[in-house]
């Protein structure tokens, strides 16, 4: 008998057990086993009715405007039968407002209430009332200078921008620059290029202290008058005369890729069947690594070619091995002000050698990204160099292909710095914050 | 002694049959959390999948334009990369799953039936062509996981009909629905291809409470009179509806066999835009009072921008003769641009329209991509609200495990 009763007693535990256990397993409700995504859906829905800025004109309607029916049954269309949504609007408040959402008694709705879950997305709209302007400072507005040349020569060919060309980085480099510079010229051809060698304006624009980007990689576009008096020296001594003038006319030379000054293109003028880069790119010759050194001896005034080299310097200033460049403070700090974001991470394979400021007597104005050491030498991926005569720079961005024309638009901005006048945000009603709620009918 | 024992017997046997019930009541409790666990794990999973196929043009991105192979498998539109704007010309080459394949002898290829003639649309591309459903589930790393059906389809729908009640003269019913109501006082904005007209006729009306309007094309109005009884003419309709920033299309092309037959658009080289021109004797066998005179068409492919005013944009005029070695009539049309090409072909006095989008969206088609989720143990599906052009579309994702019973997870 005891027994028994002691079985009971075992029962009862076991029991007790099992309700405990099934107490702290909880099961899901059914409508939690395949749930929609709800707020997925709501957001897509806002943003297609949004398509055309339909909503944010509507949102900012009277709400006895006939409009706000149009929404009603645009959302009512939108979504399943089965769906059941309220659509509240919230004033956006600015300056010194303890609330920063307003409950405006703007409220669409197919239902009494939304059921025991529901789910939300948020949209805000701005007002087509106002704009936002931000306008930026002109570079050279407290000085001299001001000009943006961008080599965009339909008779040259590139080398190092696969996947782009010339014209096309050119386009995207002017849209990028041409806010923040008094001037910006579209160089379209080496004849107009070697005007400016010349010192003749081709709009009117200050040819001294600009800015020259060469967009055609590891090519340069040559004129054809340049190209029949500078060939010597496999055309180094044409990259030698480019950096005299880079100091004489006090310009800022920007490489936006690879090795600098690497070839010499005019479709024109190399014509012939062994004019190519040696890769079966026709219209350009090889100059070599004694390009980038004829143009900082240029820069620095020396002789050319310099003593011991009578066939031009050509000694390598890059690092056997590629390796990761990141991008600098200083820089990072820029890309938020200036709204401009490439990877903070590049691949370097034509990084400068640091030796070249004791060669050629320069300094680093700015460093895009931050200096590597390999095997002793310290190589620069990225770096505006200033002579120390303060006349002449060049930038040159030692990435591997394909160009980032980013970079060079973030590097020349962090180098000048010209400020952002944004409108101050006084105007009130400009935004407001959509929100929609969607529940599932039926079901627990 | 012995009563002892029996008493002891008894109590064994009662807490085993208890210890018995308490093991099978908790192990379905427990089976049944992990069913509902894995369950929800699929639901999470589609609607992460289904985010990443609208949420990436794929590699490269512009793989819709071009009949390669792409590497990376999304549907975003490129080159905008807006949120859940898809491309009209990747939709495009998804390996149709909702129509029957279509097999055409002369060429000896089969083709993705995306639309084989609903209301006079064709869009027949060779399956060559195509990304297919394993392409597609390798691509997004769910091959021999899990499998899917990518349901791409207008949010409102734009049904367009012929009045039968009227004889004398065309009358269009136009029908304006969305998902879960019509498309009250929605503005409706239409052109007109009439084979009478050598330019498309534009002009708007708008739906009643029910999303309901119809035209007469009776010679007043401004509206030109159409009198469809005896085929003596054709037209293709397309209609745009609008309302609250939301957009639908839908069209209707009088497609007509005529004795001679009719015409089958075939997409037959992606890349360059070949579309074969194919008699219907080619492909089915005319009938004992079927002539086998040449059948003439007109082909004008028209770009449509977003504005809805189409550009005439390539012209072809020739025709097929079946048994003759004209079994069908190669053209070629622009690929960079959305449009549709409109082909008009008769034989005497009998006149036909078919038309064949190019870019989905264009004129309203759905797509319908993947495998066959029935008989599957459970599917989940997902929905997101996406454009394709500016039409709104619904993406609906359904998807199921594939390894046994239970779910991945």
């Amino acid at each position: 008998m005891m027994r028994t009763i002691e079985v009971l007693l075992v029962i009862i535990i076991i029991l007790g057990a099992s309700m405990i256990a099934s107490f702290f397993a909880v099961l899901l409700w059914p409508r939690e086993v395949s749930p929609l995504n709800l707020r997925r859906l709501a957001f897509t829905t806002l943003q297609v009715l949004d398509l055309n800025y339909s909503l944010s004109r509507i949102v900012f309607m009277s709400p006895d405007n006939p409009a706000w029916n149009e929404l009603r049954i645009a959302l009512s269309a939108c979504l399943p039968p089965n769906i059941i949504y309220n659509l509240t609007v919230y004033e956006v408040q600015s300056g010194n407002a303890t609330e920063l959402y307003k409950y405006l008694d703007i409220s669409i709705s197919n239902a009494e209430s939304l059921g025991v879950a529901s789910d939300a997305a948020s949209y805000l709209v701005a007002s087509s009332n106002v704009t936002f302007r931000v306008i930026p400072e002109k570079i050279g507005t407290s000085g001299v200078g001001g000009t943006l040349y961008i080599l965009n020569c339909s008779d040259a060919r590139g080398w190092w921008i696969t996947g782009y060309t010339a014209q096309s980085l050119a386009q995207d480099l002017y849209n990028l620059l041409s806010p923040y510079f008094q001037t910006t010229v579209m160089v379209q051809n080496t004849t107009d290029f070697g005007k400016i060698l010349n010192n003749n304006t081709l709009q009117g624009e200050v040819v001294q202290n600009a800015v020259v980007i060469n967009t055609f990689g590891e090519a340069v576009p040559i004129p054809s008058s340049y190209a029949i008096k500078y060939s010597r020296y496999n055309y180094a001594e044409y990259c030698y005369q480019l950096g005299n003038i880079t100091r004489l006319y006090n310009w800022t030379w920007v490489s936006i890729v690879g090795y600098p000054l690497y070839y010499v293109s005019n479709t024109g003028y190399f014509n012939g069947s062994s004019d190519q880069n040696t890769y079966g790119i026709y219209g350009m010759k090889q100059v070599g690594q004694a390009g980038v050194r004829a143009f900082l001896q240029g820069l620095d005034r020396d002789h050319y070619p310099p003593p011991g080299y009578p066939n031009g310097d050509s000694r390598s200033l890059i690092p056997s091995a590629g390796f990761t460049a990141t991008l600098s403070q200083q820089v990072l700090d820029c890309c938020n002000y200036y709204g401009i974001y490439p990877s903070p991470y590049q691949t370097s394979t034509r990084a400068l050698e640091d030796s070249i400021l004791r060669d050629y007597y320069l300094t680093i104005g700015l460093k895009i990204f931050d200096s590597v050491t390999v095997s002793d030498t310290t190589y620069n991926p990225g770096a505006l160099y200033n002579h120390i005569s303060r006349s002449g720079s060049l930038l040159a961005l030692g990435l591997t292909r394909t160009p980032d024309i980013r970079l060079t638009a973030l590097g020349l901005l962090s180098y000048y710095k010209p400020r952002l006048y944004r409108s101050k945000y006084t105007a009130t009603n400009t935004s407001r914050l959509v929100v929609l709620q969607l529940g599932l009918l039926g079901g627990v | 002694m012995a009563g002892s024992t029996i008493d002891h017997l008894i109590s064994v046997m009662v807490f085993l049959g208890a210890l018995l019930v308490f093991i099978s009541l908790f192990n379905q409790m427990i089976q049944t959390a992990i069913l509902y666990q894995r369950h929800k794990f699929l639901a999470t999973k589609c609607s992460d999948l289904l985010d990443n196929i609208l949420l990436n043009p794929g590699i490269p991105s512009d793989w819709g334009k071009s009949n390669v192979t792409p590497v990376g498998f999304g549907l975003q539109k490129d080159p905008e990369f807006t949120q859940y704007r898809l491309s009209p010309f990747s939709l495009m080459r998804l390996l149709s799953s909702s129509g029957d394949r279509v097999y055409y002898s002369q060429t000896g290829e089969w083709y993705s039936n995306v639309s084989w003639g609903i209301g006079g649309g064709y869009f027949l591309l060779q399956e060559s062509e195509c990304i297919n459903y394993s392409v597609a589930s390798k691509l997004l790393g769910v091959n021999g996981t899990y499998g899917f059906q990518l349901t791409i389809a207008p949010t409102v729908k734009v049904s367009i009909v012929e009045d039968k009640n009227v004889a004398s003269y065309l009358r269009l019913n136009i029908t304006v629905m969305g998902q879960g109501s019509p498309l009250a006082d929605a503005s409706v904005d239409y052109l007109m291809f009439w084979t009478d007209s050598s330019e498309p006729i534009k002009n708007s009306t708008k739906t009643d409470s029910l999303g309901f309007a119809y035209l007469d094309f009776n010679g007043a109005n401004g509206l030109p009179r159409i009198e469809v009884s005896r085929n003596q003419t054709a037209y293709m309709f397309i209609a745009k509806a609008s309302l609250g920033g939301l957009h639908g299309i839908g069209y209707l092309s009088r497609e007509i066999v005529t004795k001679a037959g009719n015409i089958i658009l075939l997409v037959e080289n992606y890349g360059n835009g070949t579309v074969l021109l194919a008699h219907k004797w080619g492909k089915n066998d005319p009938g004992p009072g079927d002539s086998q005179a040449a059948l003439f068409f007109n082909a004008t492919f028209y770009v449509l921008p977003d504005s809805f005013s189409p550009i005439k944009n390539v012209t072809v005029e020739g025709h097929v003769t079946y048994g003759e070695g004209l079994d069908y009539y190669p053209i070629q049309i622009p690929t960079s641009q959305v449009g549709f090409l409109v082909v008009t072909y008769w034989t005497g006095n009998e006149y036909g329209m078919v038309v064949m989008p190019w870019g989905i969206g264009t004129i309203g088609f759905s797509v319908v991509f993947g495998g066959d989720p029935s008989g599957q143990e459970w599917v989940v599906t997902d929905v997101r609200q996406v454009l394709v052009g500016d039409i709104a579309y619904q993406a609906r994702l359904a998807l199921w495990s594939l390894e046994g019973y239970g779910v991945v997870g």
